[in-house]
């Protein structure tokens, strides 16, 4: 009987001890996580989704026991409404100060009860520069995604995010409207920006854009600013003839702010809160500028930040935008579910034609 | 008397366990999709409650997703093209494994175990990693692409592309497939008796005639159960078409994929795997009804 005992007693320290982690696939360096371990002499399970909806979807399906959660706003917003969130308890929080105001106050949690910045990426073009350059072509709008008069000389080269959020939001923009705009006229005349283009592009692709940029197969894609910035860093580490670049388009884009937030299931709310105010201290969270690209909310982690990512150019200002470009910035809003409906018959027609 | 009951006691207690399995993880299962498929979609993924939650949240039964269905030629085009594309997996299947089964099944005895193996052999890596290999194979750098590309180009065409197109997913469904087509081949032609060709050949039947009057009648066990194993794997298939295939290649896996993890449609994507499943029966039945028209016929 005691045996039996002293196994729970086991069990339940174990798992005090034990930060289970869901977040985005390679969104945290492992210098910060072990560096976490040792602070507080505990574990950190990790485990991974490579979109929002994915992650939606598996705790829509009972998963459980995640103490932390790394959603994009539109995901809090959901995750908020269908109460599945746990309020934060900010006197445990003191470097919440550290955050940039600018990056508080978000449409889908007025007054962040629920959820706190953790870092952000624009979705954008990415490029191979020395192609871009000889075949005299603009880096900066979508009308290169878009205008069969530039994609001509692109054909076959380019690949689009198997996204139906992210592209209709990108062909929104291009036509002067605002991302969240849920006009279904809108939506059709995107459809048919969309579908115009169409022929011209190599694929709908979300997870291997970075390594065919980096091998030279296609040279302009469609993607996330951390991606593009992992497939410059492999062009040079793997020496290749060119060089990958990647900016903002003129017209707006889609910014992702990601945040950490408690889920209700987790048994470890309190090494949560602690882990949310290691990663709110400058110089773990410089890590996730330095080691993976993503644009920073956080004050504090400027002055660890690689001088690099401060010399102007357009990159960079992918990276940190300036406040015009912020204000081209937009995220994206949760739909309801017959406004999915409806963009999901427009993907569908979309995908098949 | 007691020893036909003991008989039945152990055929019982041998088959009791396989049926409660199909039962607990085939048929309920099966049962939930039916309900999830008229049920309405929840607002945050999932399905909205069956009883009324007492909130004004919607609940209960409706028969919006198969209205939905229809309500568009889209859906149903996705599934024929799906058809199209299985039908044309099992055929190239076919052609290329009936004389590798052959080949298997008349080589001597002592090989035949090795021979085997080598088919099954791929099956030792992972499915994702083999798909992913075929992106080099076909890539636009490698060195068959190019070989075609300066062959097109030296006759003035236009050069192609062989990845991300619908040739780049066939060859994968052919690929990760063609083992399923092999082996009830295989399994099927070793069993021949060779008298029964001595003896065509004898009454002067040609190679040709000893083959398609001997050989290919008794084969069509073979023929009908490889021919399941690679058609319906293929029809649900959605790794192949995300990595392989360009703009154009939405298969009906994909779509049923999307509405659990792109969409937060679960009553729709029980809806499309229904009727999916319906056409499959359908067709499992139409050909069983086909083999026994056949035979009464002959």
């Amino acid at each position: 009987m005691r045996w039996l005992l002293l196994l729970c007693l086991a069990g339940a320290a174990h798992a005090a001890d034990t930060l289970y982690l869901y977040n985005w696939n390679n969104y945290i360096s492992d210098a910060s996580v072990a560096r976490f371990e040792a602070q507080c002499g505990c574990r950190v399970v990790r485990d991974y989704y490579s979109d929002n909806e994915e992650m939606l979807a598996k705790l829509a399906a009972g998963a459980s026991g995640y103490d932390l959660l790394v959603p994009t706003g539109n995901a809090v917003e959901a995750l908020i409404r269908s109460r599945q969130l746990r309020p934060l308890d900010k006197s445990r929080l003191p470097s919440l100060k550290n955050l940039k105001p600018e990056f508080l106050n978000a449409f889908f949690d007025p007054g962040n009860r629920y959820s706190v910045p953790y870092a952000y990426t624009v979705t954008l073009l990415g490029y191979n520069i020395e192609k871009l350059a000889a075949l005299n072509l603009p880096t900066d709008t979508w009308a290169l995604i878009f205008e069969p008069r530039y994609l001509a000389k692109l054909k076959g080269r380019v690949t689009v995010l198997d996204s139906q959020r992210e592209l209709i939001a990108a062909a929104m923009r291009y036509l002067g409207y605002s991302v969240n705009d849920r006009d279904a006229a809108k939506w059709n005349r995107a459809r048919d920006l969309i579908l115009r283009a169409k022929p011209y592009w190599a694929a709908f692709n979300a997870s291997s854009y970075i390594k065919e940029l980096t091998v030279g197969n296609i040279w302009l894609a469609h993607g996330y600013s951390s991606d593009m910035f992992q497939a410059r860093a492999d062009a040079k580490k793997a020496g290749r003839p060119f060089h990958i670049g990647y900016s903002i388009p003129k017209e707006g884009a889609v910014l992702a702010l990601d945040s950490m937030v408690l889920h209700k299931t987790g048994r470890s709310p309190e090494l949560a809160l602690r882990f949310i105010d290691f990663m709110l201290e400058g110089r773990n969270s410089s890590e996730l500028t330095n080691l993976i690209g993503s644009g920073n909310p956080n004050r504090a982690a400027m002055r660890y930040i690689d001088p690099e990512f401060f010399q102007a150019s357009a990159d960079n200002r992918a990276i940190f935008p300036d406040a015009s470009t912020l204000g081209r910035l937009e995220m994206l809003r949760d739909l309801d579910r017959r406004q999915r409906r409806i963009l999901n018959r427009l993907w569908t027609e979309i995908k098949l034609r | 008397m007691a020893s036909q009951r003991g008989e039945r006691l152990t055929r019982l207690g041998a088959t009791a366990p396989p049926t409660l399995f199909l039962l607990a993880f085939f048929l309920v299962p099966a049962l939930i999709v039916v309900l999830a498929s008229f049920q309405f979609p929840g607002e945050f993924g999932g399905l909205a409650p069956l009883a009324d939650p007492g909130d004004g949240r919607e609940h209960g039964l409706t028969l919006e997703n198969i209205q939905f269905f229809f309500s568009d030629f889209l859906f149903t085009e996705i599934f024929l093209r799906s058809f199209v594309v299985a039908a044309e997996s099992t055929l190239i299947c076919l052609v290329m494994a009936y004389p590798v089964a052959w080949l298997i099944a008349k080589s001597p005895k002592q090989h035949r175990d090795f021979l085997v193996l080598l088919v099954i052999l791929p099956f030792a890596s992972n499915f994702l990693i083999r798909v992913y290999a075929w992106m080099i194979i076909l890539g636009p750098q490698a060195a068959l692409a190019r070989t075609l590309n300066g062959v097109l180009g030296a006759f003035g065409f236009e050069p192609v592309s062989l990845l991300f197109s619908p040739f780049a997913v066939l060859v994968g469904m052919v690929y990760v497939h063609l083992p399923f087509m092999i082996l009830p081949l295989y399994t099927n032609l070793e069993k021949h008796d060779p008298l029964l060709l001595d003896a065509a050949q004898d009454l002067g039947a040609n190679a040709w005639q000893r083959f398609w009057r001997v050989t290919w009648p008794l084969s069509l066990p073979g023929v009908f159960a490889g021919s399941a194993l690679v058609f319906i794997p293929v029809l649900g298939m959605f790794a192949i078409p995300d990595i392989l295939g360009g703009t154009r290649d939405m298969l009906i896996g994909n779509l049923i994929k999307d509405q659990f993890l792109g969409v937060r449609d679960w009553p729709f994507g029980a809806t499309l795997s229904i009727v999916l499943t319906l056409c499959v029966l359908a067709l499992a039945g139409l050909a069983a009804w086909a083999g026994k028209a056949r035979r009464t016929h002959a």
